[in-house]
């Protein structure tokens, strides 16, 4: 099955048409929020679909997706926790609220992704809200000055299924593809 | 919060009303654009120039006169990108501005495209702001179904169009040859200059690059005129700047103020002071690739000119403060792992140097250090600093640098005792990779 | 070209004047002076990238590298030679890119030619301080057949992504993630499929990209080599040939910037092993009971005695050297007595050959790679003239407006316009009014004065209709005839109507005094006549000189009624492959790296080759042949040397005063099917092919061969569905092969590669590279039985 059909491939040639005329180029980054919405993450086929509609070598793609942190080349869970533990964070207890995310997300040491799935942590780069350090992001929507039991307390909310409101910035995002889509510029999908 | 000054880009922070476009038309919103309209451009850039707005971003170069290098005689468009990559550890004025004020950063942009003839915009932002991503998009619809963008703007005859563009996570993008790298579709890798981006930038046409304070100056600017603009701040330094300041401090936040002032004043009268009111060890000026200050510093006016004469730089005006219970080496291996990690990999320095301080400096931090490590990373700092192609490495060896220039002893004792001096005893530590 | 104003400037305090623009690392090679670089390569665009080459500008705050600063004038440049700061830093900066590189090299195929190896001994520290672990990868990564990657020796200094990027336009090799873990990579199921990917291996400063033909198969210092041209194209690529205890292991591209810049295709560098083939022959043979081997002397004297009186056709290919062309055409004339004697495969065309043969040299890679606009007419230069390719590319970033009129598309699509044709259609849309784009390019041509160039190949009459019709336009001209020795055939008048220099039959004059004979005045038969001739057994005497009737001519069953009938077959060659149970005798020819003589490109630019090893067995050049077959037929060729043919070619080959006779068009060079409804199958050999000289280049088969096809326009194709089998018939056989249904070839056009693996396309053709044809799908019952099978 295509990565890109139907009303993804409207939603492709909508992103194509974003960009000046000549310079479809430029939208290979929305194009591979879009693939990443579709499949939860970047695969093979969607690397080959975004060349194909941009004329592109799938190298060439694949060049593009693998320089930046937030398009997943590997299996990822349906949530993505992560935790900013750069200096800000860091001298506010980040290192606490990272161990509770991995411990409540029953991770092993160097395991990214949780047994059953449900979660990606990836521990971040400064996240831009120094202000209410230590932050951590559920789907890139804001979580801020979480303490390691805030941190526990996400966890569960997750695996029981619901999605913690964010801090600031509007509404939960219910998933990393749902996040991925708004990343594309495109409204969040209705649940199928 | 300072009483006694007036605020001008955070003016309105305390009203959620101009977030949408009635709120902020109703406190002069777009007069400004419209003011612009009746402009000629080369005026619209001798107003800025007359300001002496600076850029933001971190270098401070004067906004006017990076418009005027933009030719727009070559036959090719022009295109304004507004850089709102802000990845600057330390720093998140630009995200506060825009989650308070959307459409003040549209309407400096509008005004900037004026200035050079552009007929599209571009605001880059980063993949990790996707809630002000979508504060823009809604923004961006308000003003287009207000006539602010599209065909004929505010009743004129010029067309302007602005596109969101996100970025996905990498630091290096707000580099602005590298944003331009990945806004045309391509890894975030900086070019060569020259050409400069005003001549050569976005699709090889001639380009502005701005950062989200800088533009969002602008419409205070073309609607009080450059005096009002000069009233604040010091002759070389002039206007109000947001600082950020965070780490161990009682009000960790964003606070403007006029450049200029002392760092005791924002630490001590606008922040609170030092958490649980421990003492200043050291504090960075402009974010994480501004070298450190200690104490001794605390009385530096926070204008480039003065920072500089420090021995830093203003950067992004963002103060991270490290009290007397922090650790130097773990931050300077806490950095240094930043850029390893966000190390475009194009050029050697900055690719091989901060991979490897990164491990010299864990062992160090972990207590496994020798004595000969020490000089290594001295001339590591050393072999980085001004070596690589972009200032990304400059930012990394800044932090080696001057950590070891200031806190020598506290790598040595690390060394000597095998762990840490400010811990009680040897914890071992897994080192991140 | 207006002429750039100089630059003085002063390098560790010695002046040099050198172009504006030029970069200083560049400005210090004039004075001799090595900055060490890895990144930097003079035909890539500046990066930046490996910092090696700090130099310190005076007034300058940072140290500059010098790969990417233009001189400026006045500039006080010092290198690591004159100030220590710079030396610390490029020590510094080795030592850096030493961290994560292994110090294996005695094992490494690059330890010896090595330029980290070289630059590290002569500018780094000699020690390290790195503690921790280096990186490591699996090795090798293969990226494609040919190329494999030991990542870990990698620096990261992206010539070979940029190669791929700026030069060949192939963008399968790629930089993927960043920072240390920033790695070249192909992309997951997509190969590095490319006809230069040994570039890249070249260029590569360390042994990061090695070739998997050449991996563990020698070491430099192994290597005894030679200085020798490329023998697979016409254009004449400069190589250095490798040999280890005698047998060739590798070619290597040498620097020419007039023809072949740094390059070489893939072709030419890993089709080598053909000299060192088991089949090739080195000792004489003569049919007593079977083929048995004799000296020299017996063969020559048996096969003057079937030539004494007899009608000799003589039929030659387009592997042969300068000197060997000519030799030959002289045997012919003053020894057989004949003017039946060809070299092209087909029936050329005729006003493009006269000019050719008459002109030493016209259009060159330079005028290609300056010219405004270019118009590229029936050829496909990927595939038929890579480098000519790259140069077109190297025109085109340049700025250069290029129309491809061809039937099918080729690989300049990014960088060209392509005006699909159907074969024969050329003269039609030159002619103008037919096709707007068609229209909008000869506008470009007229409006650019006399630089603009038209390439026209070998297909279907293309270069005369260019000829003919663009004449007028000022644009200049070359025919790209395809195979090394092509050109040099040409003008040494190997060729059934022209003689040495072009001159035609009624221009014999000087020919006829200087070879103190008399030549026929009337056209001798073109290679299809002479096979014609063979098959009524109006000849006598078939004399082969490397080439193979049944795979070469397109006409498969006539050439093999041909060499049934005629009574005596005489092959000269390296082997004699499937004209064994033909041969009367055998005559063994020295290839190209065992003889010295000089090679014609299509730029009509003479190269000389040295001589890399000496000739195998008994084997000899074909001139040496000829001679002596001159002599032992009661003739005298009248040279013994190189110099003393050198001196007789000069004279002869010498450019003529006058233009040219009018060629009368005859009614072969008519191509195509002349606008009716049917399909035309138009057929030409791919790059890599069933080539005699690409024998045992299986790396580059696996890379680059495709499975046997046929290419139909969706237009064409019917109820055919794409990757379908269909039954290609014409008046002369049939076959079935897997479809392509393409809008990349042009509407009524049926593309087969003349000699794919599993296909002979000359079986479907009668004397011409274009025949009528029908497409079917497999009939149901054959379908229902394969299935079955399945």
């Amino acid at each position: 099955m295509a990565v890109f059909e139907g009303d993804r491939l409207e939603e492709a040639e909508e992103i194509l048409g974003r960009y000046p005329e000549g310079r479809e180029r430029s939208a290979i980054m929305p194009l591979l929020y879009l693939a990443q919405s579709v499949e939860g993450h970047v695969s093979r086929d969607g690397l080959k679909e975004i060349a194909g509609l941009l004329s592109l070598t799938t190298a060439e793609v694949e060049a593009v997706a693998s320089f930046y942190s937030m398009y997943r080349l590997r299996s990822t869970g349906t949530h993505v926790v992560s935790v900013c533990t750069n200096l800000a964070c860091m001298l506010r207890g980040a290192g606490e609220v990272y161990e509770a995310a991995h411990q409540a997300a029953g991770m092993r040491h160097g395991q990214e992704l949780s047994d059953d799935e449900l979660i990606t942590l990836h521990e971040e780069e400064c996240l831009g809200v120094c202000d209410f350090a230590p932050v951590a992001q559920v789907n890139f929507a804001n979580h801020d000055n979480v303490t390691p039991e805030r941190m526990r307390e996400l966890i569960a909310e997750l695996r029981d299924g619901s999605v913690p409101e964010p801090s600031r910035g509007g509404p939960a995002i219910s998933s990393f593809k749902s996040a991925s889509r708004v990343l594309a510029g495109l409204k969040e999908a209705p649940a199928s | 919060m300072n009483a006694t000054f007036e605020r001008r880009l955070t003016r309105d922070w305390d009203d959620p009303g101009v977030i949408g476009i009635d709120g902020y038309c109703a406190k002069g919103g777009y007069e400004a654009l419209k003011n612009a309209l009746n402009m000629e451009p080369a005026a619209i850039i001798d107003t800025v120039k007359a300001s002496g707005l600076r850029g933001r971003g971190g270098a401070g170069f004067p906004t006017g006169m990076k418009w005027s290098f933009v030719p727009t005689n070559t036959g090719k468009p022009t295109y304004v990108t507004v850089n709102f990559d802000e990845s600057e550890p330390g720093t998140c004025n630009n995200r506060e501005l825009v989650e308070r004020d959307p459409h003040r950063l549209l309407e400096g942009t509008a005004i900037a495209a004026l200035a050079i003839g552009c007929r599209t915009a571009f605001i880059y932002v980063r993949g990790e702001y996707l809630a002000q991503g979508v504060i823009l998009e809604e923004a961006i619809g308000e003003a287009y179904g207000a006539g602010f963008f599209g065909r004929g703007i505010a009743g004129s005859d010029v067309d302007l169009d602005i596109v969101l563009h996100r970025g996905a996570g990498a630091y290096i993008c707000g580099e602005e040859t590298a944003l331009l790298s990945s806004l045309e579709g391509f890894r975030g890798q900086p070019r060569l200059r020259p050409p400069f981006p005003a001549v050569e930038g976005l699709y090889a046409s001639p380009t502005v690059i701005n950062n989200v304070e800088t533009l969002m100056s602008v419409p205070d600017i073309v609607v009080r005129g450059p005096e009002w603009y000069r009233e604040m701040g010091t002759e070389k330094s002039p206007g109000t700047k947001l600082f950020t300041i965070s780490g161990k401090v009682e009000r960790p936040g964003n606070y403007e103020l006029p450049l200029g002032t002392p760092l005791r004043v924002l630490l001590e009268d606008v922040a609170g002071g030092v958490l649980d009111g421990r003492s200043l060890k050291a504090w960075t000026p402009g974010g994480s690739s501004t070298p450190l200050l200690t104490a001794e510093h605390i009385d530096t006016p926070l204008d480039y000119e003065s920072v500089a004469a420090a021995g830093s730089l203003l950067g992004t005006g963002a103060v991270m403060v490290l009290d007397e219970s922090d650790c130097v080496v773990d931050a300077a291996q806490r950095m240094t792992r930043f850029y390893a990690h966000e190390s475009c990999g194009k050029c050697t320095p900055c690719r091989e140097g901060t991979w490897w301080a990164e491990r010299v400096l864990g062992r160090i931090a972990d207590g496994y250090g020798k004595a000969e490590d020490i000089p290594v990373m001295a001339d590591m700092g050393k072999h980085i600093m001004f070596r690589a192609f972009c200032a990304l490495a400059d930012g990394a060896a800044s932090v080696i640098d001057s950590s070891l220039k200031h806190f020598r002893e506290e790598f040595e004792e690390h060394v000597r005792l095998g762990r840490c001096p400010l811990r009680e005893e040897h914890v071992e530590v897994a080192s991140a990779v | 070209m207006s002429s750039t104003p100089d630059v003085t400037l002063t390098i560790d305090g010695k002046e040099v004047t050198v172009p504006t623009g030029t970069l200083i690392i560049r400005a210090a090679e004039r004075l001799g002076i090595e900055v060490p670089r890895f990144c930097d390569h003079p035909l890539l665009r500046p990066a930046g990238a490996c910092r090696q080459c700090y130099v310190r500008v005076e007034g300058q705050p940072k140290l500059a590298t010098s790969c990417t600063m233009t001189v400026a004038p006045g500039m006080m440049v010092r290198t690591q030679n004159s100030d220590p700061e710079v030396a610390d830093a490029q020590r510094a900066n080795i030592e850096f890119l030493l961290l994560n590189h292994p110090l294996d090299c005695p094992i490494c195929d690059r330890g010896g030619e090595c330029p980290l190896q070289d630059q590290a001994l002569a500018y780094g520290p000699g020690d390290t301080r790195f503690r921790e672990a280096k990186r490591v990868f699996p090795k090798p990564i293969p990226m494609s057949p040919l190329v494999g990657l030991d990542r870990e020796r990698c620096i990261l200094c992206a010539r070979c992504t940029r190669f791929c990027d700026e030069i060949s336009g192939d963008r399968f090799l790629e930089l993927f993630a960043r920072g240390a873990g920033e790695r070249v990579a192909i992309a997951a199921g997509e190969d590095f499929r490319s006809p230069f990917s040994g570039n890249t291996v070249q260029i590569c400063p360390v042994g990061a990209l090695t070739s998997t033909p050449y991996r563990f198969a020698a070491r430099p210092f192994d290597l005894t080599y030679g200085d020798s041209v490329c023998p697979h194209c016409s254009a004449g690529c400069n190589m250095r040939v490798d040999v280890r205890r005698g047998e060739v292991v590798r070619h290597l591209a040498r620097d020419e910037y007039d023809v072949n810049d740094s390059w070489l295709c893939d072709k030419g560098r890993y089709a080598y092993r053909f000299p060192d083939s088991p089949e090739r022959i080195t000792t004489p043979l003569i049919r007593d009971h079977g083929l048995e081997p004799a000296s020299f002397g017996e063969v020559m004297t048996k096969i003057a005695g079937w030539v004494d009186g007899a009608r000799v056709g003589v039929l030659t290919g387009g592997r042969l050297m300068d000197e060997d062309y000519y030799a030959l055409s002289k045997l012919t004339r003053t020894v057989f007595r004949t003017n039946d004697l060809d070299h092209r495969r087909g029936s050329g065309a005729p006003e493009a050959e006269l000019v050719a043969a008459r002109t030493p040299m016209g259009v060159t890679y330079r005028d290609v790679e300056r010219a405004p606009v270019i118009l590229v007419v029936g050829l496909d230069a990927e595939q038929e003239v890579p480098i000519l390719h790259l140069r077109l590319r190297k025109a085109a970033a340049a700025g250069a407006r290029i129309w491809v009129v061809h039937p099918r598309r080729t690989r300049l699509q990014d960088v060209a316009t392509h005006i699909l044709i159907r074969p024969g259609d050329e003269a039609r849309v030159f002619a103008g009014g037919t096709d707007p784009v068609m229209d909008e390019a000869l506008e470009a041509l007229r409006a650019a004065g006399d630089t603009p160039v038209v390439l026209a190949g070998e297909r279907s009459g293309a270069a005369d209709a260019a000829q003919t019709h663009l004449l007028g336009s000022g644009a200049r001209f070359a025919y790209v005839t395809r195979r090394a020795g092509d050109r040099g055939a040409l003008r040494a008048g190997v060729h059934p109507s022209l003689l040495p220099g072009g001159r035609s039959l009624g221009e014999a004059g000087a020919v006829e005094s200087r070879w103190k004979t008399a030549i026929g005045r009337e056209a001798g038969r073109d290679s299809m006549g002479i096979l014609e001739a063979c098959a009524n057994r109006e000849i006598d005497v078939l004399y082969l000189v490397g080439v193979d009737p049944l795979r070469d001519f397109p006409d498969g069953a006539l050439a093999r009624r041909a060499l049934e009938n005629v009574p005596v077959k005489i092959v000269q060659s390296l082997e004699l492959g499937s004209l064994e149970p033909f041969a009367d005798a055998f005559l063994p020819a020295a290839p190209f790296l065992e003889k010295e003589g000089h090679v014609t490109n299509w730029e009509g630019r003479g190269q000389r080759f040295r001589r890399v090893r000496d000739p195998e067995g008994m084997s000899l050049p074909d001139w040496e042949i000829f001679a002596s077959l001159g002599l032992a037929c009661g003739g005298d060729l009248g040279f013994e040397t190189l110099d003393e043919l050198h001196d007789e070619m000069g004279e002869l080959l010498a450019p003529l005063e006058a233009a040219g006779p009018s060629i009368e068009r005859t009614t072969t060079a008519n191509h195509g099917t002349d606008g009716t409804d049917g399909l035309t199958l138009f057929t030409y050999p791919l790059l890599v092919d069933e080539g005699r000289l690409s024998e045992r280049a299986d790396e580059l088969k696996a890379a680059l061969a495709a499975p046997p096809f046929v290419e139909i326009h969706p237009d064409d194709a019917g109820d055919v569905a794409d990757g379908a089998d269909v039954v290609l018939k014409t008046a002369t056989g049939e076959v079935t092969l897997r479809a392509r249904v393409t809008e990349h070839v042009a509407q009524g056009s049926v593309f087969v590669p003349f000699n794919q693996a599993g296909c002979q396309a000359n079986q479907l053709l009668d004397g011409d590279f274009v025949t009528s044809i029908t497409v079917e799908p497999v009939a149901e019952l054959v379908d229902a039985e394969t299935g079955a099978e399945a």
